[in-house]
């Protein structure tokens, strides 16, 4: 993804549900744009907190094995600071993420009000001449609506991820938890694939 | 230098030699940026592994009944683009190899040509600035053949990959790793060094 | 400059199919830079191309073999070329060209599409120079490709030609690494001599089933599955499986019986699995044989033994029972004691056919020693027929360590005086004795080592006689007694006194019917253990019969077997072991491997029941060369079950000797005696009524220590008072009523 989008671009000489909605389109693009980063900065969190944990369970099986009386290593006093100030920092990152998916709630809540008004305006049929080259506004907003449904679902998957992570102790667990974390399972190809179309239609990209 | 067709030839040969450096240069290049591609491909598998090893009903994340399949989906999407930038790789790798190749095959068809004109004692005349053609054509030979089998190991590893042998897609980055020959690779920039007078001259 | 030495290949020239010669060289043969050369070198051909020495000396050559004929190795040993053996050889560049791919493992070949390896072969074969029926060795990529067998070239009308870009390449076939190199390792084959029939018979066997799995099918036969060898140790059967599969084509998977044990439980199964797993696969490229040696070690009986053996066997029944029609793979088992397997491996669908393996016959020794004499230096004057007859009860492995350990006498001997080393016939007698026969060793009953001749024997000329007739001829001259229709006596009893040489005289039939002679006596049979015994005497039998022609004599059977009338308990030990030694005399004629366990032969006991006429009609063809000889000087003490025809049906009684008979004895006793002149043998030959020839030679005995003590140990000679003396001090060991008894025949 390029740069970000200027969000009120006032140079184009568009006015009504047209501007709104081509202001939405750059919000996504920018939104979406961020949610990348925080992933990627989460990644690398999560990838520090697994490892310290895995690292200390190992700390933990060796010393029960050499012996029990042995007072608890230095490093694993550290590493237990380490892993809280870790886990906050993800915490961090997730209250990020559910900011940016409030804000796409918002996004879908203007689309949908956009939706409204076109009707209201125009009646079921919609207006006779496209919004940009062949979407509807209905269309808009289902868009919108896929969009958040997956930022949705995914978010609710780094919430329990968050939960999980630093109280796993298997390592198989663990790199599937960290898969999650980048893969984004609930964030199918597809949505790049609309962001674009998005992009496309209302004239962000040149056709 | 008495006879007529020893110039052209070492005209010929002294291309060469400019083109195995460039195209050193570049098959280096393009191996560099291999080896992360490669890495992130063992770890996709790796991921891929533990997701099969792993339960998830059996774990908090249950309340995701189809997160194993989109994973898996995800996973798999994401193997099949290192593997496409893979391809991308490789046929820069092929062109190398292939440019290489012509070059030294178009210096031997030069050579056969004139075999009548140029005997042994001559093709094996050294100096101490000059090696001899006949062992420029077989250094030449010799990294042509280099460069053949490099490729074909490496195109060898990554066509044998399947999608469902996830430990075969594991392994395959130290395997990618091992095919490094270093010393085969020192050889050509030896065998660079003894011809650079050669190149200069002239 | 006639001849260049051989060099090993320079590591950087590996798989660059560079022959380095000198610059001289180059010139005189008229090459250039990279001019293909085909040079023959010991054990095939290389082609190669021509390169100057790096330092330009002449005199030396180097080459890599990357093509090559099938197989060719560089000798390790230095090695020159004539400069004949080095001709510039014409490559045209080839239009199209048809190769066998062979690869590394079957995981590769199955899970690799050809497409894909029709690239890489292609990639790799690019700027080759290739030669007709030459092998391309693509060792130096490294990678899964291994070869290309080089099928047909076009065009026709050349031997070699270069591979371009634009050769049409096609791939007949892929083969796997192992299944190649089995394939170049039939064609140098040992020759096994003497199996010649058993080795048809399990050709035929395997070839059906595996070349021909649809021609089968058609007819609606169902392919046999397993073929289970059996055969004493030592006869070869090991060697004949290699062989046949050799011959057939087929590769081979080979497990030792102990190999797949392991102590952790499951693993043993797992590892069955295993084996199954890769004839499997091996059986995808082509017909496979599962070879299970030493079956017994793996499969023992279920019921004795422990419960990871009985999973074991469990496993490797449900593994034969899970082959389909479409595992194309035989299984072949071979064991030596076929008895200790479990009874369900023995039945249809599992191993369906049993190829019993016996110790060779004479004609087969011969064959056997030709083919081991055939590499070895022996002299003409060694007679293998002669041989033949003195190795009975040999088996191959035997042989092969006569001829070994003769070949050792040989080298002893020409050591000292360094001549050519040849095997001669002294020195095959040198090993024959120290080699014995293997089936002979560990036996409980003695093996005659020295041979008595008829002379030994004074007197008793008409027993001699009978003996001969119902011993020697038959075991001498079947073929006769064939002809005649008549089947020869399967046991015989001596009975007569004590000391009338019945002992000596078995062994003397024995040595001179030339066949294996077990002798045993009670003691060597009682064991405290209930059920020992019959074991043991069941356990002679069987290697008599391993061994045939054999004599198994029971010395003093009386003590060894009573009588069931009149013993006190009717569950003794003897009358136990009566009614093995009557069940393994009826079933002399049975197949070893069609035995049963022990229990079953008591039960038996009495209830024949009888098999059909022609199977016995076999096995009489096959096995009436056990012959059991037993000796009594009790004959009423014996059971009259055992005397009746069929048994024991010729009763030949040993009389103590009459006066002629006392007079040879006494004659041979004295031989080695330096008698006087006055002694006059007639005379006490005529004294001696009722001495039997233990007596005599005792009498003789005597006499000689009364010599001794005569003129004190300087005595020369025996004197005709000294007999006359120690006759006076001894009394006949027989009675007249004691002679009455034994002259009525017992019933």
């Amino acid at each position: 993804m390029e740069g970000e989008l200027p969000s009120n671009r006032k140079c184009s000489a568009l006015t009504g549900s047209s501007r709104k909605i081509k202001d939405n389109a750059a919000d996504w693009h920018n939104l979406l744009l961020r949610w990348e980063r925080l992933n990627d900065h989460g990644f690398d969190v999560a990838q520090n907190i697994v490892n310290l944990r895995l690292r200390r369970s190992e700390s933990q099986h060796l010393q029960l094995q050499a012996d029990e009386a042995l007072p608890p290593l230095e490093p694993a006093g550290i590493s237990v600071a380490t892993l809280q100030q870790d886990c906050d920092k993800l915490q961090e990152v997730y209250d990020k993420m559910v900011a940016l998916v409030t804000k796409m709630e918002r996004l879908v809540v203007s689309q949908h009000g956009i939706s409204e008004l076109e009707q209201f305006q125009f009646g079921v049929e919609g207006r006779k001449t496209p919004l940009f080259h062949s979407w509807n506004a209905k269309h808009f907003e289902d868009v919108s609506v896929f969009l958040l449904d997956s930022f949705q679902s995914e978010l609710r998957l780094k919430g329990a991820l968050l939960q999980d992570l630093a109280h796993t102790v298997t390592s198989d667990l663990h790199v599937v938890h960290l898969s999650c974390w980048l893969l984004q399972p609930f964030v199918p190809p597809q949505v790049r694939l609309m962001l674009e179309a998005l992009l496309l239609e209302t004239g962000h990209r040149p056709i | 230098m008495s006879k007529p067709a020893v110039i052209p030839l070492q005209q010929a040969i002294k291309k060469s030699f400019q083109c195995l450096e460039n195209n050193q240069k570049i098959w280096k290049s393009v191996l560099a940026e291999c080896g992360p591609l490669m890495v992130s491909l063992g770890n996709l598998a790796e991921q891929s592994i533990a997701l099969s090893n792993v339960q998830l009903s059996n774990t908090p994340l249950r309340v995701f009944p189809d997160l194993e399949e989109r994973l898996r989906f995800k996973q798999q999407h994401a193997i099949d683009t290192v593997l496409g930038k893979m391809n991308e790789k490789m046929s820069s790798l092929q062109s190398v190899r292939d440019s290489i190749s012509n070059q030294v095959s178009g210096v031997f068809q030069l050579y056969e040509q004139n075999t009548e004109s140029l005997d042994i004692p001559t093709l094996t005349e050294r100096s101490a600035i000059t090696p001899s053609i006949s062992d420029m054509l077989e250094w030449l030979q010799d990294a042509d053949r280099h460069y053949r089998q490099e490729f074909l190991r490496r195109k060898m590893l990554l066509q044998t990959l399947r999608a469902d042998d996830l430990s075969l897609l594991e392994s395959a980055p130290k395997r990618w790793k091992s095919l490094e020959t270093p010393t085969a690779e020192d050889q050509i920039s030896d065998t660079l060094c003894k011809v650079s007078f050669f190149m200069e001259s002239q | 400059m006639t001849s260049v030495r051989l060099l090993s290949v320079d590591p950087s020239d590996r798989g660059s199919q560079r022959c380095r010669l000198g610059p001289g060289l180059m010139s005189a043969l008229g090459l250039g830079l990279g001019s293909p050369l085909l040079l023959s070198v010991p054990g095939g051909s290389c082609l190669c191309t021509a390169w100057p020495r790096s330092d330009l000396t002449e005199g030396f050559l180097q080459l890599d073999l990357k093509c090559c004929s099938p197989g060719l190795t560089l000798p390790n040993t230095p090695t020159h070329l004539d400069l004949d053996q080095l001709s510039p050889v014409p490559c045209p560049k080839l239009k199209g060209l048809k190769i066998t791919v062979v690869v590394q493992g079957s995981d590769f070949k199955k899970n690799t599409p050809p497409r894909v390896i029709h690239e890489l072969v292609k990639d790799m074969m690019r700027g080759v120079y290739v030669h007709r029926s030459h092998v391309i060795n693509f060792e130096d990529f490294d990678t899964e490709i291994r070869y290309a067998v080089i099928e047909s070239i076009t065009p026709d009308s050349t031997c070699s030609g270069l591979i371009t870009s634009k050769t049409a390449l096609e791939i007949t076939g892929i083969q796997t690494l192992k299944y190649y190199e089995s394939g170049l390792q039939d064609q140098n084959l040992v020759p096994l001599g003497g199996l010649e029939e058993v080795s048809l018979s399990l050709t035929e066997m395997l070839r059906l089933p595996l070349l021909y799995p649809h021609t089968l099918g058609s007819l609606g036969l169902s392919c046999p599955r397993g073929v289970l060898l059996v055969g004493p140790p030592g006869v070869g059967k090991t060697q004949l499986v290699r062989r046949v599969v050799g011959e057939v084509g087929a590769s081979l998977v080979v497990v030792m019986g102990p190999e797949v044990v392991g102590s952790r439980p499951g693993e043993s199964e797992e590892k069955l699995r295993a084996v199954f797993e890769r004839a499997r696969s091996a059986a995808d490229e082509g017909p496979c044989v599962l070879f299970l040696d030493e079956l017994d070690s793996l499969c023992p009986r279920r019921t004795a033994t422990t419960a990871a053996e009985n999973r074991l066997v469990a496993q490797l029944l449900t593994l034969m029972d899970g082959m389909t029609r479409s595992d194309r793979f035989l299984i072949v088992g071979a064991t030596n004691r076929p008895d200790s397997l479990d009874p369900a491996l023995r039945r249809p669908g599992r191993f369906d056919r049993e190829v019993i393996i016996g110790a060779p016959t004479l004609q087969q020794r011969k064959n056997i020693l030709s083919v081991l004499c055939e590499r070895m230096p022996v002299y003409p004057s060694v007679d293998l027929e002669e041989l033949a007859q003195r190795t009975l009860g040999y088996v191959g492995a035997d042989l092969s360590a006569l001829c070994r350990e003769a070949a050792m006498h040989a080298i002893r001997e020409t050591t000292k005086c360094s001549v050519e080393q040849t095997v001669g016939m002294k020195h095959f007698y040198e090993a024959l004795k120290s080699v014995r026969p293997s089936c002979l060793r560990s036996s409980l009953a003695r093996t005659d080592v020295c041979p008595v001749s008829w002379e030994q024997i004074g007197g008793l000329d008409d027993i001699k006689l009978k003996l001969r007739q119902s011993i020697e001829w038959p075991m001498r001259f079947p073929e006769a007694f064939g002809r005649l229709g008549l089947s020869g006596p399967r046991g015989v009893l001596l009975y007569g006194p004590p000391g009338c040489a019945k002992t000596t005289l078995v062994r003397a039939a024995a040595a001179s019917s030339h066949c294996s002679f077990l002798s045993v006596s009670g003691a060597d049979l009682y064991s405290p253990y209930v059920g020992d015994s019959e074991k043991a005497l069941a356990q002679l039998f069987r290697q008599a019969r391993s061994c045939t022609p054999c004599i198994l004599f029971l010395d003093e059977i009386d003590s060894l077997i009573g009588s069931r009338s009149n013993s006190q308990s009717p569950n003794s030990i003897q009358t136990r072991l009566l009614s093995v030694l009557l069940n393994e005399m009826d079933g002399v004629g049975l197949k070893v491997s069609e035995r049963r366990g022990t229990e079953k032969v008591l039960q038996a006991e009495g209830v024949e029941e009888g098999p059909s006429p022609q199977q016995l009609d076999y096995e009489d063809v096959c096995n009436a060369d056990v012959m059991v000889v037993a000796a009594t000087n009790r004959p009423d003490c014996l059971d009259s079950a055992l005397l009746r025809p069929g048994r024991l049906d010729h009763i030949i009684y040993v009389p103590p000797p009459d006066h002629t008979g006392r007079l040879s004895i006494l004659k041979i006793c004295t031989e080695s005696m330096p008698i006087a002149a006055d002694v006059r043998l007639e005379e006490l030959a005529s004294k001696t009524n009722l001495y039997s020839g233990a007596d005599l030679e005792n009498l003789c005995r005597e006499a000689a220590l009364l010599a001794l003590q005569d003129e004190n140990m300087k005595a020369s000679q025996i004197r005709h008072a000294h007999f006359t003396r120690s006759l006076s001090h001894m009394t006949p060991s027989l009675t007249e009523r004691q002679i009455h008894m034994y002259q009525t025949p017992p019933t």
